[in-house]
């Protein structure tokens, strides 16, 4: 494919419309974007994936123009998919994140990538994971997926990366109590942003905060969780931020973690590939056969209870 | 109601409701401010009034009536003409010309490089130079554009607020290298950055320093010149930018406590400075109510000065100059405007302003002419002259009606003052962008009520003009107007003493560190020949350059057209484009060069959103190379350039390039919406931009015509 070739020379608008493909809801174009994917996934680059997540109003986009600059500032290449929440139900987004990246947007060593989550579970939308398999094979040395920290999307968004960060205000720590358990499970570090000017009191009471509850639920064999403190107004704090990375990095090689992440990941996408396509295959069988009026008037009839129903119905679309 | 019972009124309703077949009590209309407005008023209607006084005397408590008791029968408002462009040198001409043809004042428009702390030589404001104002680098301009103008005499006003330093530097020591003592100079400087957080982004600073820059400058003018008015707080700006009447009003007041209580902080004594605050507010078409909005403002700031503890009568009183309304100029059917600004001029007159600037008709599409500035000026020559409104202080009080909408106002704009005061204040209630977005959303409601015509504007929305006028427009040779004033530069810079001028930059950024007044090491730096950019840049070592977040509002606009026929065809076709294409049809909006004004740029990206575009929107302040990767990066079908401030003809070719620069085969459709003059359309075509859309245009007509040239576009890959 001529669009790989592009990709790998790190062709910006091959890159962006490869993207556009990968995200498309159109039928060929998804099979353009498998089997582009397929060839990419042969030519993996190095690339280490990081997520960040976070409460709106943390100053995620913020932080992330801070580090950022930090990091093409060290001559690193930067990747990134922000995912922008600011979906309507009815009509389309406005996607503002570049509004708040304004150095690093400007910076030939970047790419930035918004999307519109459309509502998807977890704030994760449809072809986030394959984008950042494009920016991998595009030379990208750092990509970071941004979501916004609602429900599941820590979870989902914990499925696509390396290594997985939350960013939490001062004086969060109170909703430790609520956010606890599935939280130490999916976060490597915790970031303790607005580390600056009246905050600063609080933000450092919040980390300690962070750090005696996360070791209480620390499990025997897991690394020590990090909590690290920010600035991302004054620019405080962001060699500790990659330094902290790359140990993190370094330590899951070393111990096989990195790999078995990885490995999990892809069963994962599997399971998740398979799930779709049999639901889309059932869905397009339920709605020919037209069974679920059907029934549904036989059970207001009384003529048949509700589960009898629901087992004849699926008996009948899984025979074929 | 009392009334209610008497048989006179009760008479008059049966007729009301006889001739209109309405029930009386539905018979109201609603303004944008949430007033509902009666059909017809009575003396009921003066009762219970928290605010206004009902037999009160001009030039005395609570001021409703007026600062002074004689008002215009005594001397009339001073006539204000705001204008600057290009060079000092074509300025200071065209300030003299005005000031024969009585003109009594003078008011400065600055370019946006100056604006913003740039010289004309930095890169960033290539497209921007001298376009929407004159360009000042260095003391030596200032000088020129105040040549054979004695500052000794002539009250200057200045808007300026980012550089207000190297600016009022620039100013103090040009008088005194005409030989007037600083202390002699009369006239207004803008200072009022809060409103640029809000609406016109003309900022350099962080809010914090550079509120702590406002103060420095009231301290400093309180001290060594008594004749100058240190603020202008603004509601003009906000007005433009959307606000309604309570916004506006409530905001500027609230400005103007954080104001007072920043000068107080210095260790200055209330009495000691706000004598010489004084403010500025547009005068939109609303005629009755911008009348009372001019009263409710002087009402209200008394009882807030008295509140501080002001003893002094003068610090009691709000003094303020007004503009007409350039929001409210059309590029259609241009001749309108006159009427229009004619109508504004006089509200401002009726509603007590001390002077006045009436804008040229001309100006929703460039800078006035010599001949529409005439014009202008004439609208309020002829007010003085020839209809008798000098001649009867506050004509309008007692009216049943003006008095209680002044009431009305008053009190809707307290509520909202209350609210921010108990957000802890105005810096606070902006860094967390509350009034922004409160404006964008009043914006876009009065662009909706535009659009579906249940708001008729002339010549735009209804009564079109089948022959619509050409009209000549100034035009600005920006790349001209850029090498002269970079040449000046050069010059100074090699005759000046370089160390020196070193060390007083250093000495500047010293004080920055040290929170001594800046303004006394500024004129140093000045006065040794220092450029505008070189005082802000050393200033920014110390406090950074702000940049500014961008928040939107959603669903605003599509509210109002539920069910509308032209809103669901775009809608459709949206919706069509997404099963054929997988994706909905994206634009990314953006301002380039150093233009702030986003209100236009708002609008547009919230409404478009609404139909069920996905739009990027686009940092302030972007060069057209940041656009490109951009637009590039999130493989936009087409980009929308917002343009008030005349630099498309820079700007835009720059854009076009850099897209191709990227990607040599770009498929990205270029259209430019804003103020545009007609003569610049051809160029624009053959730079390749598709669509233009000039002021007043129709939103849901642009957003069909933008979404069927992506699709016409795709279909020729």
């Amino acid at each position: 494919m001529e669009l790989v070739d592009k990709i790998i020379k790190g062709e910006r608008a091959s890159i962006a419309k490869a993207i556009t493909l990968v995200e498309s809801s159109k039928d060929a174009d998804q099979q353009i974007s498998r089997q582009l994917i397929s060839e990419l996934i042969k030519k993996p680059g190095e690339s280490i994936r990081v997520g960040f997540s976070g409460p709106p109003g943390v100053g995620k986009s913020t932080f992330i123009e801070s580090f950022g600059s930090y990091l093409v500032s060290q001559n690193y290449k930067l990747g990134i998919l922000a995912i922008d929440p600011s979906s309507q139900i009815t009509g389309g987004s406005i996607l503002g994140d570049k509004t708040r990246m304004v150095e690093i947007s400007k910076n030939p060593n970047t790419f930035i990538r918004s999307t519109p989550s459309r509502g998807s579970l977890g704030g994760i939308s449809m072809g986030t994971r394959e984008a950042s398999i494009i920016l991998d094979a595009a030379g990208y040395d750092f990509i970071f997926i941004e979501t916004v920290g609602v429900g599941q999307s820590e979870i989902v968004a914990s499925n696509l990366v390396d290594i997985f960060t939350l960013i939490v205000g001062p004086g969060s720590g109170d909703e430790l109590q609520g956010i606890k358990k599935g939280i130490t499970e999916y976060a490597d570090i915790f970031i303790v942003n607005k580390n600056d000017g009246e905050l600063k009191i609080e933000a450092s009471k919040t980390a300690a905060d962070y750090k005696s509850a996360l070791s209480y639920y620390k499990k025997l064999d897991e690394l020590e969780k990090q909590v690290l403190l920010v600035s991302a107004i004054e620019q405080t704090g962001m060699e500790n931020v990659i330094k902290t990375i790359n140990q993190i990095i370094d330590q899951n090689k070393l111990k096989g973690i990195f790999d078995e992440r990885r490995a999990d990941q892809l069963e994962y996408w599997i399971e998740e590939e398979v799930k779709n396509i049999i639901a889309s295959d059932i869905t397009k069988r339920l709605t020919s056969k037209g069974n679920i009026p059907k029934y549904s008037e036989k059970v207001m009839k009384n003529e048949m209870s509700m589960y009898e129903a629901v087992e004849r119905i699926t008996k009948d679309t899984l025979k074929q | 109601m009392t009334n209610k019972s008497n048989n006179g009124f009760n008479t008059w309703q049966k007729s009301f409701e006889k001739e209109t077949k309405k029930n009386f009590s539905d018979a109201k209309s609603e303004t944008d401010e949430g007033i509902d407005i009666k059909p017809v008023y009575t003396k009921d209607d003066l009762e219970n009034f928290s605010f206004v006084q009902n037999n009160s005397l001009p030039g005395q408590w609570p001021y409703t009536r007026g600062p002074k008791a004689s008002m215009y029968t005594n001397r009339p408002w001073t006539i204000r003409q705001y204008a600057g462009f290009s060079t000092a040198e074509e300025s200071n001409e065209f300030y003299k010309k005005n000031l024969e043809s009585g003109q009594k004042g003078l008011s400065v428009a600055f370019d946006l490089p100056t604006h913003r702390g740039y010289d004309s030589d930095d890169d960033l404001v290539m497209g921007d130079v001298g376009k929407a104002g004159v360009a000042i680098d260095t003391v030596e301009d200032m000088k020129i554009l105040f040549n054979n103008i004695p500052l000794d005499q002539m009250s200057v006003s200045m808007t300026m607020n980012g550089a207000v330093l190297p600016i009022l530097a620039s100013f103090i020591v040009a008088g005194e290298e005409q030989g007037v003592d600083r202390s002699l100079l009369s006239g207004t400087i803008q200072n009022d950055i809060l409103k640029e957080f809000m609406v016109r982004n003309t900022y350099i600073y962080p809010p914090e320093p550079s509120m702590k820059i406002v103060a420095d400058i009231i301290e400093f003018t309180s001290k060594e010149m008594p004749k100058f008015n240190s603020i202008s707080i603004s509601g003009y700006h906000m007005q433009e930018a959307g606000a309604d009447n309570v916004l506006e009003l409530a905001y500027t007041l609230a400005d103007g406590m954080e104001y007072v209580r920043a000068a107080m902080s210095k260790g200055l004594d209330v009495d000691d400075f706000a004598p010489r605050l004084s403010f500025f507010f547009a005068i939109g078409t609303d005629f009755f109510m911008e009348i009372a909005k001019l009263r409710a403002a002087r009402t209200l700031w008394a009882k807030i000065m008295k509140d501080f503890g002001a003893k002094n009568e003068r610090s009691l009183i709000l003094r303020t100059h007004c503009q007409t309304s350039g929001v409210s100029l059309t590029e259609k059917d241009p001749y309108n405007n006159i009427i229009r600004t004619s109508y504004e001029a006089m509200s401002a007159i009726l509603g007590g302003t001390q002077s006045l600037h009436t804008n040229s008709f001309d100006e929703a599409i460039a800078l006035p002419t010599d001949e529409s500035a005439r014009i202008a000026r004439n609208t309020q020559l002829i007010l003085q002259n020839e209809t008798g409104v000098t001649k009867t202080v506050d004509p309008l009080a007692g009216s049943y009606f003006i008095e209680n909408l002044t009431e009305e106002l008053s009190k809707k704009a307290w509520d909202i003052i209350k609210e921010i005061e108990e957000l802890g204040g105005m810096t606070k209630a902006v860094k967390a962008g509350i009034p922004k977005l409160k404006i964008e959303e009043s914006a876009t409601k009065k662009q909706a009520k535009v659009d579906s015509g249940s708001r008729v504007v002339v010549g735009v929305n209804k009564y079109k003009n089948p022959k619509e006028p050409s009209v000549d427009v100034r035009v600005i040779d920006n790349n001209r107007v850029r090498d002269d004033q970079i040449k000046k530069i050069q010059v100074i810079k090699e005759s000046r003493d370089t160390k020196a001028v070193e060390k007083a930059l250093t000495n500047l950024t010293n004080a920055a560190k040290d929170e001594t007044n800046l303004l006394i090491p500024c004129i140093e730096a000045i006065k040794l020949r220092a450029t505008v950019g070189e005082v802000s840049k050393a200033l920014e070592q110390v406090y950074g350059r702000h940049f500014a977040k961008s928040l939107s509002v959603s669903g605003v606009y599509g509210k109002h057209f539920e069910g509308d026929k032209e809103f669901m065809k775009v809608e459709n076709k949206i919706r069509e484009f997404e099963n054929v294409n997988g994706r909905r049809p994206r634009v990314l909006v953006v301002k380039m060069g150093q233009d702030g004004h986003d209100r236009g740029a708002k609008i547009v990206a919230t409404s478009f959103a609404d139909m069920g575009f996905d739009v990027d929107m686009g940092p302030l302040f972007q060069s057209p190379k940041d656009v490109a990767k951009d637009a590039i990066e999130n493989d936009v079908h087409a980009i929308g350039v917002s343009t008030l401030a005349a630099g498309h003809k820079t700007l835009v070719p720059e854009l076009m390039r850099g897209l191709k620069e990227i990607d040599p085969n770009s498929k990205i459709i270029v259209f430019v919406g804003g103020i545009i003059p007609e003569q610049d359309y051809e160029f624009l075509y053959k730079n390749n931009v598709s669509a233009i859309f000039g002021p007043g245009s129709n939103i849901i007509e642009s957003a069909e015509k933008v979404i069927d040239l992506i699709s016409d576009n795709l279909s020729k890959e």
